[in-house]
């Protein structure tokens, strides 16, 4: 019982790598993609079709592969990030773009009616956007964040690749030493645990922003 | 024309409006006036450009050429042969705030209750406090008969409801022109009384009133002027009374007795 508390304990500096990436990224990556799904939307056709192109690529290749070239190829260009800057940016980089199509189809979804009410009643666009669409929006792209959220705490793992000690390396790390599979276990009951915490936060907030909806 | 209003002010202007959707022509050259207190209902069949006309007036179109006046204040002009050429941005915005709209579809805002929709523009546009807004609004949800209804959100009243909630809504920016786009179409034939109850309480009032419907009963009885539309056109316009009673053109008696 002690091994397997110790173990859960190593595990946890493990978890702080994992967290580390988790929250930065949604933090960055959340507004970057909602800034992009309004230029996606906007009539400068150039700027839309440069983050379109974006989106294709991001969504396109797969997360490993982004990885991998943010840390092994922009060096061989003279560009050289630190271990955890690098993860960071092909996560930023890739969950923004998902981010931003989420985004996108929730302010489509919203009738042209509603914009239409606010510019007869004089409110100029960014007010529009801010006190009109953009809440409407919240609600209607939750589920949708929701799922996303909880692959990016899934695909954290991604950066056992780069050598870097999240929740996944250090239980295999521990598996090959002791030759004991209950790390795997472990690891995958702290997955669970954050899983449990955002689905939680979620439905909280799916709840606050319903409230309006019979 | 004789009308008593004749001498009251035009509040509205219109003159040799075209419109077109790429090479669909929708307004052909459209001219009225809309003097202080009166209410103009405009009719015709679907596609006869009448909603597009009411749009027109407030931006939510753009027109090809032609001039558009409210309260004396030029919004758009066309010089001889030329293009429709717009006020500066800030001035159209100040024009456009003696109107106020209703919509078919009443585009509530859904997450805000019927008391937030009516406090939204005047405190975020007018930057109003909402103390100093408050009482008004009130107000006008008790003529509309809603102020029990203040903190409910748009989903959970009735068709007829959310309307008499956007009317209360477009009073509360003190519009002085009122833009109705066939307001009671959406709504089920048992809830259109309320509504239209409501619309002649305001006309009653003497609110200047440029109404696009399909209700016959309303233009007659509530409307100081009638426009029937077809095809991009002005067909005919009168005062209610000769206009339902003695028709002048032929599309217009057609119209009317497929309405009855």
């Amino acid at each position: 019982m002690d091994k397997i508390l110790d173990t859960a304990l190593l595990m946890l500096d493990g978890t702080q790598i994992t967290l580390e990436i988790f929250i930065l990224t949604l933090i960055i990556a959340v507004p970057l993609g909602l800034l992009a799904s309004i230029g996606r939307l906007s009539h400068l056709h150039i700027l839309s079709r440069i983050i379109e192109l974006y989106i294709w690529i991001m969504r396109g290749t797969p997360l490993m592969l982004q990885l991998l070239f943010v840390y092994f190829a922009l060096p061989m260009i003279g560009i050289k990030l630190p271990d955890i800057a690098a993860a960071l940016l092909a996560f930023i980089l890739n969950y923004a773009a998902y981010f931003a199509e989420i985004f996108r189809a929730g302010i489509q979804s919203v009738p042209k009616g509603q914009y239409e009410a606010a510019k007869t009643l004089g409110m100029s666009y960014p007010q529009t956007m801010r006190r009109i669409i953009l809440p409407q929006v919240i609600r209607i792209v939750l589920p949708p964040v929701s799922n996303e959220t909880i692959n990016l705490v899934k695909d954290t793992s991604l950066v056992y690749i780069l050598a870097m000690n999240d929740l996944l390396r250090v239980a295999r790390t521990i598996v090959q030493r002791e030759f004991d599979m209950t790390p795997f276990l472990i690891a995958g009951i702290f997955y669970l645990a954050m899983t449990a915490v955002l689905t939680w936060i979620f439905k909280k907030l799916e709840a606050h922003y319903g409230k309006y909806d019979k | 024309m004789a009308n008593t209003t004749n001498d009251a002010a035009v509040m509205l202007s219109m003159k040799d409006i075209h419109k077109s959707f790429g090479s669909l022509e929708v307004l052909k050259g459209i001219d009225l006036e809309v003097r202080e207190g009166e209410v103009l209902a405009i009719i015709g069949p679907s596609g006869s450009g009448k909603s597009t006309l009411l749009r027109c007036i407030n931006m939510l179109e753009t027109i090809n050429s032609g001039s558009i006046a409210i309260k004396g204040e030029t919004l758009v002009q066309t010089p001889p042969g030329g293009q429709a050429e717009y006020a500066a941005q800030h001035d159209c915005r100040r024009i456009l705030a003696h109107t106020g709209m209703v919509f078919q579809q009443f585009n509530l805002f859904p997450h805000m209750t019927v008391l937030e929709n009516l406090l939204e523009a005047p405190i975020q546009v007018k930057k109003m406090k909402k103390a100093d807004v408050l009482p008004y609004a009130k107000e006008l949800l008790k003529k509309v008969g809603l102020l029990d209804r203040a903190d409910y959100y748009p989903s959970q009243l009735s068709g007829g409801q959310q309307q008499r909630v956007a009317i209360a809504r477009a009073l509360c920016m003190k519009p002085d022109i009122m833009l109705f786009d066939e307001p009671t179409s959406a709504l089920d034939p048992e809830l259109t009384g309320e509504v239209l109850k409501t619309m002649r309480e305001l006309a009653e009032e003497h609110m200047t009133m440029v109404v696009v419907t399909h209700e016959m009963a309303f233009a007659r009885e509530a409307a100081s002027q009638v426009i029937f539309m077809a095809d991009g056109v002005i067909v005919e316009q009168g005062e209610p009374e000769p206009f339902f009673s003695h028709p002048r053109e032929e599309r217009t008696r057609a119209f009317l007795q497929n309405m009855l």
